[in-house]
């Protein structure tokens, strides 16, 4: 009797203890951010879920797979609690302050709200680490309990060993300091919350291989168990729960991951799929087993495990086996991660290839990348050693297709008609440490050309381009790939300043071009007067990626065109088309012609604009158009040209003209097209060319096609055809200052008994074309005509008519 | 100034079923005198205001017609839930930290007669929740309750996903519509015949006394009664983090009419209404008084 009165009473007192221990429970409410995989959710679109498929990477799916995990963690550690939502519809994504209501009317003890963490810019990012808020500035919480709260998860949470952090601390802020909207707006959950809360981002579900572990339940379940853990810190509940976890993450050992971009340390490996990892306890008996799932992330966990030694064993049916012993303590996070072998169990080989040649076969493209493929994924460095080509090319080996595939691109090209061999040795190995069988040869002979050739560019060495609207181009043998071209093509100033392009005007070449070409604007006035350089990179490729063989650089001077000749007299504006007009030629090589005013003109609103096409390549065929008459005549004195905007053709430009009283036309040579932009194109003295000594009369004009490809089509146009009085070029020479060569076709010298301190070269059109502080100039970049070559001696000027010609 | 505030005030009348409803006066509340303000909560004749002083700050009370702002409590989060009674004496609970981090709340009741203030319910761990009645308040946790009298009149409470109304001093239970997270909110009509609350998940929810809903008003929170047609309520929305817009909006009791009071933008909150006053916060704590006129 006295037994049974003093069990009752032992079962009252356990009663009434249970009863106050129950009371005294501390109280967690948990508050799963977002929800309802709607315009506030994060959905993060990894292979193979589609966007907005709700089984890929939502936030608030995970975020409550957490919230689920530290429920059903807390309850077993005997504490109460509360949760915002159970279900992930857009009616459970509860409106913040109705969270911190329901918070603080539950009567909790603290509060956690669960999110995960991103950069916003998406693939690109390799950022992944831990972050947590509490209310107020950092170091200065409204609550100090909130930052209590917060620092007791802190350190449960970045030791996750599963994951791979971009960095080894968790980062701590005031909401106040990190979100200052409106003085101290923060986060919703904490604002107005009574108890201590925190705001807890996880990691960055933007940094993909994170994404990939947070839709595995487990992962997000031992997050919660992280949480469980700080709530037994900040409670100073730890020593009351007796079991451990055990997790970790099973990945290969060696197999590049290349399904996504961005990766740090492990997770650049592949994680593997279905791999069975068993507990065993100290006698070899399974206890547990987990399967890990097909969501890329290797993740694996066993629950609630007593305190002890085990063996945890991993096997897959592609790798070896592997096991680890480990020990569990009481509240702990027993990490073992696995990296395993895959069985690879042939010898390694090249089972396809490229360039596949056979003696007989065409040649093979000057920078054809050479490609192997492997039946297994290669180890890289024995590879590597193992591959030679001769006659050696120096170029670069690219691994692909998780190691599978070698690629190796020349860095400029092979030789031409050249016989390679590529060996790889038998001493390559693939993952797994066996080298191959036999040597892998392979042969091929390279085509006739490796390099692209520069047919044309202006400005060229030495000339004088119009400072407005300069159009640059560049031409070569053939077919230019545009892409990024007006990268490769550049214009600098005397200072090394590089001018702009106008990208959106770019112009080049189209399929079935006879030659390839690039024309660049420039966005920008050049400075008359100053000097320039135009420079081509080595990138400058054609369609089928050959490149140039050296750079080019190249001086130029720009000039205006447009100054007025002195004592000019303007004969025909062509500012209309009315009177123009074509005719026709009897030629082996017929051209077409159509006439239009352009409103690209150096003079008044007009030009004359002439397109045309010569039926085939061959040299000669001549294209000509006639000219209204003409009031105003030529005496064989006059100098005479007019204002060309050329088309870099080569072609040949001549003015026709009339004796008075006769219909025949004599032909006076203006010289070649070479150039791109506005030129004046003239001759000082018709005198030089006309038979006769009477007056002319202006007639037309013929264009006589070059041999090359660039002189079949083009374009140009016409202004002002001006007569003058060659005054600028009156010679006044000193005795004992002799020029030579006149004609010159390179350079101008002068011989003189005191020291040159100068020459100035003057065109045509009384212009300044070329200055020298010495005793020569470069002529060769200059038109072929009449020029004056001002020599500086002792503070004299010695004027010298010379000629160019090339 | 003075012409652009009327020139919005007028802009703000809102026209929907035959009801005009028109901003008639915002004034500024202790602009100057007072720092950020929270959680106002005004008494029925509208004449007296709680309020937080800072967002976990000292419970103060301000009287419109002396235009004196007492300090009620210094207590930690005094200022947080404080009520009127309606025997027009303030009700308020305090928290302290216990062994373990736990957290211990203390009821307490201010005369505003003769500006004392006593402890009403001891520290006890857990939730306390307030009930406000027609005759006086009341304090409801599970271990003790407070009352500030035998019968306190109608009053009305929310516990998890019930609502509380005593009548007669007899309670009746309701859950009338679903809701895992819980009721929030719960305020009698003037008139005493219907009681509105805020569901989770669901909205604001009105009820008469024998727990049939007669209306769901929408996903709007916190709203108190203007008179006993309609209701003032806050509507807010966010990205999961932030609040992205929060404004004062009027909502029929019947469900028929709802008119924004303020801009989505004005980022205003926690409206308050007694005596045909409207008194609301903003994010950045500043007291605004409203007064509106309805045009049925």
């Amino acid at each position: 009797m006295k037994k049974t009165m003093i069990i009752i009473a032992g079962i009252l007192l356990a009663a009434v203890f249970v009863t106050s221990v129950a009371e005294d429970k501390p109280h967690v409410y948990i508050n799963p951010g977002h929800g309802g995989h709607t315009g506030n959710d994060r959905n993060v679109v990894i292979p193979p879920f589609v966007q907005g498929d709700t089984m890929g990477f939502w936030e608030s799916n995970s975020n409550m797979w957490k919230g689920f995990a530290l429920m059903e963690i807390l309850k077993k550690k005997g504490y109460k609690t509360s949760i915002s939502r159970v279900r992930n519809t857009e009616d459970d994504d509860l409106a913040l302050s109705t969270i911190v209501a329901l918070s603080n009317a539950s009567g909790a003890d603290a509060f956690y709200s669960i999110h995960s963490n991103a950069t916003g810019y998406g693939e690109a990012t390799a950022i992944n680490y831990p972050m947590g808020f509490y209310r107020g500035y950092t170091n200065q919480p409204e609550n100090p309990k909130s930052m209590a709260l917060l620092r007791a998860l802190a350190p449960y949470i970045i030791d996750n060993k599963s994951t791979v952090w971009s960095q080894d601390k968790y980062a701590e802020y005031g909401d106040w300091t990190f979100q200052p909207g409106w003085g101290t707006q923060g986060y919703g959950v904490l604002r107005g919350n009574r108890v201590p809360a925190i705001l807890d981002e996880g990691s960055f579900h933007d940094y993909y291989p994170e994404a990939y572990r947070l839709i595995n339940h487990e992962y997000c379940w031992v997050e919660g168990w992280a949480f469980s853990l700080g709530a037994d810190a900040y409670f100073d509940r730890l020593d009351l729960f007796d079991k451990g976890i055990i997790s970790g993450a099973i990945r290969d050992d060696r197999l590049p991951r290349t399904d996504i971009r961005t990766m740090i340390g492990a997770d650049k490996r592949v994680p593997v799929n279905e791999a069975t990892v068993r507990l065993l306890d100290a006698d070899g008996n399974e206890l547990d087993s987990y399967k890990t799932d097909t969501v890329r992330n290797g993740i694996y966990l066993f629950k609630y495990v007593e305190p002890g030694t085990y063996t945890v064993e991993v096997s897959h049916p592609d790798y070896f086996s592997k096991s680890a012993q480990v020990e569990v303590t009481a509240q702990s996070k027993t990490y073992q991660n696995f990296d395993l072998k895959r069985q690879r169990n042939t010898p390694p080989e090249v089972v396809n290839y490229a360039p596949q040649w056979q003696e007989g076969d065409a040649p093979v493209r000057c920078n054809a990348p050479i490609v192997l493929e492997f039946n297994w994924d290669m180890d890289t460095e024995s590879v590597e050693d193992a591959f030679s080509i001769e006659p050696p090319v120096e170029g670069t080996l690219q691994w692909e297709d998780a190691n599978y595939r070698l690629r190796f691109t020349p860095t400029d090209a092979y030789e031409v008609s050249t016989h390679y061999t590529l060996t790889l040795n038998r001493s390559a190995k693939h993952g797994g440490g066996t080298p191959m069988e036999e040597d892998f040869v392979l042969e091929f002979t390279t085509q006739s050309r490796n390099h692209i050739n520069e047919l044309a560019i202006y400005p060229r060495e030495g000339s004088t381009p119009h400072y407005k609207s300069l159009n640059a181009e560049f031409r070569t043998d053939s077919l230019i790939d545009a892409y990024n071209v007006m990268n490769y093509m550049h214009i600098f100033d005397a200072e090394g300043n590089e001018m702009a392009w106008n990208k959106r005007s770019l112009k080049y070449n189209d399929d079935g071009d006879d030659y390839g070409w690039v024309r660049f604007p420039l966005s920008k006035e050049l400075e008359p007067g100053e000097e320039y350089k135009i420079v081509v990179d080595t990138d400058m490729s054609d369609t089928l990626g050959l490149k140039l063989a050296q750079p080019i650089e190249y001086h130029f001077t720009p000039t205006d065109v447009s100054v007025p000749l002195e004592s000019s007299q303007l004969i025909e504006p062509f500012e209309v088309t009315t009177g123009f007009n074509s005719v026709d030629v009897e030629s082996d090589n017929p051209a077409t012609v159509k006439l239009t005013a352009s409103s690209t003109a150096l003079f008044g609103s007009k030009s004359l604009q002439l397109a045309y096409t010569f039926e085939n390549q061959i040299e000669g065929g001549e294209m000509q158009i006639a000219a209204p008459e003409q009031e105003d005549a030529f005496s064989s004195s006059d100098g005479m040209g007019l204002y060309v905007y050329g088309d870099m053709s080569f072609n040949h430009l001549f003015a026709g003209f009339t004796p008075e009283g006769s219909a025949d036309v004599e032909w006076v040579d203006l010289g070649e097209v070479d150039f791109v932009g506005w030129q004046f194109m003239g001759v000082d003295i018709l005198s030089s060319t006309l038979t006769h000594t009477g007056t002319y009369h202006f007639a037309g004009l013929k264009m006589v096609k070059n041999g090359s490809k660039q002189g079949r089509k083009g374009t140009i146009r016409l202004d002002n055809l001006v007569k003058f009085k060659p005054t600028a070029l009156e010679e006044v020479t000193l005795n004992n200052v002799f020029v030579s060569p006149n004609p010159a076709s390179d350079y101008l010298v002068v011989a003189a008994d005191s020291q040159v301190q100068g020459v100035e070269l003057i065109d045509a059109k009384g212009q300044t074309v070329a200055r020298n502080a010495t005793n020569y100039v470069n002529v060769s970049g200059f038109a072929a005509g009449v020029y004056v070559l001002k020599v500086y001696i002792n503070g004299i000027v010695s004027t010298h008519k010379v000629a160019v010609a090339h | 100034m003075k012409k652009t505030l009327f020139a919005f005030l007028c802009l703000l009348a809102f026209t929907v079923s035959g009801q005009v409803v028109t901003v008639v006066e915002t004034s500024r509340l202790l602009q100057g005198v007072e720092g950020p303000a929270y959680y106002p909560v005004l008494n029925d004749a509208g004449d007296r205001l709680l309020f937080s002083s800072g967002e976990n700050g000292t419970l103060k009370l301000y009287d419109f017609a002396s235009n004196v702002v007492s300090r009620v409590s210094d207590g930690f989060v005094a200022g947080n839930d404080a009520f009127f009674g309606g025997d027009g004496n303030v009700y308020f609970v305090t928290q302290e930290r216990g062994q373990g981090n736990l957290i211990y709340r203390t009821g307490h009741a201010y005369n505003t007669a003769s500006g004392q203030s006593r402890v009403v319910l001891e520290a006890q761990h857990g939730a306390v929740r307030p009930a406000v009645g027609t005759r006086g308040g009341a304090l409801k946790s599970a271990a003790r309750n407070y009352s500030s009298s035998p019968s306190i009149g109608t009053a009305v409470w929310t516990q998890g996903s019930k609502v509380f109304v005593t009548v007669d001093g007899q309670d009746r239970v309701f859950s009338p519509v679903d809701s895992w997270a819980g009721y929030l909110w719960a305020s009698l009509s003037p008139d005493g015949q219907r009681v509105a609350f805020f569901a989770a998940e669901q909205g604001i929810v009105v009820i008469d006394l024998r727990g049939q809903v007669t209306a769901m008003l929408g996903r709007y929170e916190m709203p108190c009664w203007y008179n006993d047609h309609y209701l003032v309520a806050q509507n807010a929305t966010d990205d999961g983090h932030q609040f992205t817009s929060s404004q004062i909006v009027l909502l029929k009791a019947d469900g028929t009419f709802k008119a924004e009071l303020t801009r989505p933008t004005s980022m205003t909150m926690q409206p308050t209404c007694g005596g045909g006053r409207i008194v609301y916060t903003t994010i950045d704590g500043n007291l605004t008084s409203m007064r509106i006129n309805i045009d049925e």
